[in-house]
């Protein structure tokens, strides 16, 4: 009996040895090796331990703007992105991620994070043909931008901005907590995530023309309080 | 057929000389109790085979192993990954530590349950606990030798309890690191001790251990009123092997073979399964951004540290564990003689559960550490979905800086985040808007105070969003001072 058993057990574990090898689950692979922070070059690894908390798993419902939005990848460059991931946005919740500003990503990382996001997320690219440029030179008129309000937002934020069904965005707060770059970007490409219409899609008629997307962002901006005007001013120098 | 007769011969002629065959003989087919030979009793044989195993593939590691600090962690690396088969060595080794010292520690409740430490085993038992020591100094030095962000766990623990000893506490970690800090010379001196030292005892007090079993014979099943005496027992054990004996080989030893024969075989296809443990990260100062945590047998202890309040920490390092330690010791000549069967042991029964009750709550609590933040929640975490959805652009900037301010690191969403504080997905449901804020401006039990690190704004978009976290058939908290709102009330 005794030997019996132990010939069974011995050609138990010669299976297991031989069988194995290649397939043995337990086998690392090249992926699971220790890296030091600074040497993962992996795009879903940087993303997922630094971005997602705030951008959302796969760059979307997230509490921060969409990353995973075709229509902001048409008109952002990436010069645009890198310098918002290495810098942050002063006065804002966007960390600065370069080593030089206290962050934890090489220039390198930085770099293949930008080129992920393009390649992944940068989906059909017409349908960000003829946006509004991402950034404008010209200031914007507050009273038009009342107007254009009035046209295409008040149906969800309310009139004037206090308060609809989508929640007031001239709310003192609010204000105080955004840029004005972001409240641009929203306007342009919007949220598809959380069904949020675009540059294109707030009337069936017409889509806004760069003008009008700098007048309401300069309409949006003018309802900031004059005391968090200077503390945002004060952070961003 | 001329080659067994050969053999035979040889073997015949070394015997001649030797004259070990009889001796074998005699100890394999010594006559122990009937009783005995039972399942419960094949756990110490089991922890002897592991350990055999233990020292083939220690020393296959150490024929690549680099005891150095720039090439010990590049070395296991190559083992995983270059070495054909080197990782499963690796498991092999790994595991068969854990196993090893589960057997071990499954042997001595048994041993202790049965009362096979009393009158004439007690320097068994002593032995048993050196061996004890020596296995968990084993463990100990192992998880070092791996030199990975781990390792630092070990190292700054045994300096922080040396270092504290009063006059010589300097002396004894420079002893133990080589030097002030963690450096080179501190794995070379845990890599002679985890191959020559501790080595070298154990086999010692194996070979100790296993020549007082012969002696003394092999404890018998105790029965409750059978009473153990000085006067009495030796005479009594003669007596029943004699009536009731049984050669050990085969009789008894069959249990012994078939069960570790298992053992090894689950061994071999755990390592297969889960692989070798480590190495982590490349040991680097610099990097701050793990904690490093032990192997899973040293988490209780691990937890231990994390929990005690810290005035309480020198006194119970530098006094807890030689207690401990010589309580073990204590065990057989605290209770040497009287009744052997844990039926008629209720004290024993009720110490032993309790001990590994605390080791085992410990060890949970030690899995997952709710006492240390999580460094990288804020940035790493998501937010789930369904917080976010439907909630006004101010509510979404609360949930930024629920990151942003790195609240996540002590406060978890949907099962991610921190567990030093409460998780914040009913919190609404829990409190008013006005103690949300209390809470948040001026902290309070563990949490610190943000009044001055947020500003208006930021307090209002942050519990705009907490107040949003309630589950959706459950209204939000009111203060039960004010009447409720229409609203609320329904
Ligand atoms: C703590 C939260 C947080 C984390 C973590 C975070 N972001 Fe942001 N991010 C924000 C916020 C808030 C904004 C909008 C800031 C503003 O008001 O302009 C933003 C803006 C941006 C923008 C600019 C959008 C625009 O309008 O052009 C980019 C690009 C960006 N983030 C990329 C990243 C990447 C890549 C990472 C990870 C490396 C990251 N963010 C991590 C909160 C975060
Ligand atoms: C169909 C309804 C609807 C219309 C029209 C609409 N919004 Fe919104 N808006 C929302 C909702 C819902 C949210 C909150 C969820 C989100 O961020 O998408 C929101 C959020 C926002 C935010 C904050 C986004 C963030 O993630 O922080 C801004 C800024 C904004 N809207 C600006 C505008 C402007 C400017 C217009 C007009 C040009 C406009 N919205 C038109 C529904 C609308
Ligand atoms: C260092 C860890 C830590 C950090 C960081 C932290 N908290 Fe806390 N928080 C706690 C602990 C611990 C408690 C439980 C306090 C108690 O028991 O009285 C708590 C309690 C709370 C509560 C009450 C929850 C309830 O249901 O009783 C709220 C709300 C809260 N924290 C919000 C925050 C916010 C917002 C932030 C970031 C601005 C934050 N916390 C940051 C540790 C932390």
């Amino acid at each position: 009996m005794i030997a019996r058993g132990c010939r069974l057990i011995a050609i138990a574990c010669a299976a297991v040895c031989v069988a194995g090898c290649d397939w043995m689950p337990g086998r690392p692979t090249q992926a699971e090796m220790p890296l030091r922070p600074s040497a993962i070059t992996d795009f879903a690894r940087l993303y997922g331990e630094n971005c997602a908390g705030c951008h959302g798993v796969d760059g979307k419902l997230g509490p921060a703007i969409a990353l995973n939005n075709p229509v902001y990848l048409a008109i952002v460059d990436d010069a645009a992105m890198h310098r918002v991931i290495a810098d942050g946005t002063a006065g804002t919740a966007m960390p600065p991620f370069a080593g030089a500003q206290g962050g934890n990503l090489t220039d390198q990382q930085i770099d293949i994070v930008v080129a992920g996001i393009r390649k992944q997320w940068s989906g059909d690219k017409s349908v960000g043909a003829g946006a509004p440029p991402y950034s404008s030179n010209s200031p914007g008129d507050s009273n038009r931008g009342g107007q254009v309000y009035a046209a295409n937002c008040a149906s969800c934020h309310g009139a004037d901005g206090k308060a609809g069904n989508a929640g007031s965005i001239a709310d003192a707060s609010f204000l105080a907590l955004v840029s004005n770059q972001n409240l641009r970007t929203i306007v342009i490409a919007g949220r598809p995530d959380f069904g949020h219409p675009d540059w294109k899609s707030y009337s069936a008629r017409q889509a806004l023309t760069a003008q009008q997307v700098s007048d309401v962002v300069a309409w949006i901006a003018a309802k900031r309080p004059a005391s968090m005007l200077s503390a945002l001013s004060a952070a961003q120098h | 057929m001329a080659v067994m007769q050969r053999i035979k011969a040889v073997g015949a002629w070394l015997d001649e000389r030797l004259q070990l065959g009889s001796t074998i003989a005699e100890v394999a087919e010594h006559p122990v109790p009937r009783s005995s030979a039972s399942w419960w009793y094949i756990f110490g044989s089991a922890t002897l085979v592991v350990l055999i195993m233990q020292i083939v593939t220690g020393i296959c590691l150490a024929t690549v192993y680099t005891p150095a600090a720039n090439g010990a962690w590049e070395s296991l690396i190559y083992l995983n990954y270059q070495q054909p088969l080197g990782w499963y060595i690796r498991a092999l080794h790994g595991w068969g530590s854990n196993f090893m010292v589960a057997l071990m520690l499954v042997h001595m409740v048994q041993v202790f349950l049965f009362g096979a430490h009393k009158y004439p085993r007690e320097l068994t038992w002593v032995a048993g606990i050196v061996l004890l020591l020596c296995t968990l100094g084993m463990a100990f030095t192992g998880q070092v030798l791996r030199f990975d962000q781990d390792a630092y766990w070990g190292l700054g623990i045994g300096a922080s309890i040396a270092g504290r000893s009063p006059l010589i506490g300097p002396k004894i970690v420079d002893l133990i690191l080589g030097g002030p800090i963690i450096a080179g010379e501190t794995l070379s001196r845990f890599f002679a001790l985890h191959v020559f030292v501790i080595p070298g005892l154990l086999l010692a007090f194996v070979g100790l251990h296993l020549f007082l079993v012969l002696r003394l014979g092999i404890n018998e099943w105790p029965m409750p009123g059978r009473i153990v005496t000085r006067e009495k027992y030796r005479q009594q054990y003669k007596e029943l092997v004699q009536r009731d004996g049984e050669p050990f080989f085969p009789f008894a030893a069959q249990k012994d073979i078939v069960f570790a024969g298992l053992i090894i075989l689950s061994l071999v296809v755990v390592a297969a399964v889960m692989g070798p443990i480590g190495p982590g990260g490349q040991p680097d100062p610099t990097i701050i951004q793990t904690v490093p945590r032990p192997d899973f047998f040293f988490l209780w202890l691990f937890s231990v540290f994390a929990l005690l309040p810290p005035w309480t920490e020198t006194f119970l390092m530098l006094v807890g564990p030689p207690i401990a330690i010589g309580l073990l010791f204590a065990v057989p000549f605290l209770s040497g003689t009287g009744e052997k069967s844990w039926r008629a042991r209720p004290f024993a029964v009720v110490i032993v559960t309790l001990i590994l009750l605390a080791i085992g709550t410990l060890t949970w609590l030690g899995t997952y550490s709710p006492w240390s933040p999580q460094m990288e929640a804020w940035t790493e975490a998501p937010v789930p979905p369904d917080y976010l959805k439907g909630r006004t652009p101010l509510e979404l900037q609360g949930a930024i800086l629920i990151q942003y301010k790195q609240c996540r690191n002590c406060h978890s969403l949907g099962g991610q985040g921190g567990m030093r504080g409460p998780a914040l997905g009913d919190t609404a449901a829990r409190l008013t808007r006005d103690e949300i804020i209390r809470q948040i401006v001026q902290g309070g039990g563990n949490m610190p105070a943000y009044g001055k690190n947020l500003s208006p704004a930021e307090v209002n978009a942050i519990v705009a969003f907490l107040g949003t976290m309630h589950p959706a058939n459950e209204p939000p908290a009111r203060d039960s001072a004010k009447p409720a709102e229409p609203a609320a009330s329904q």
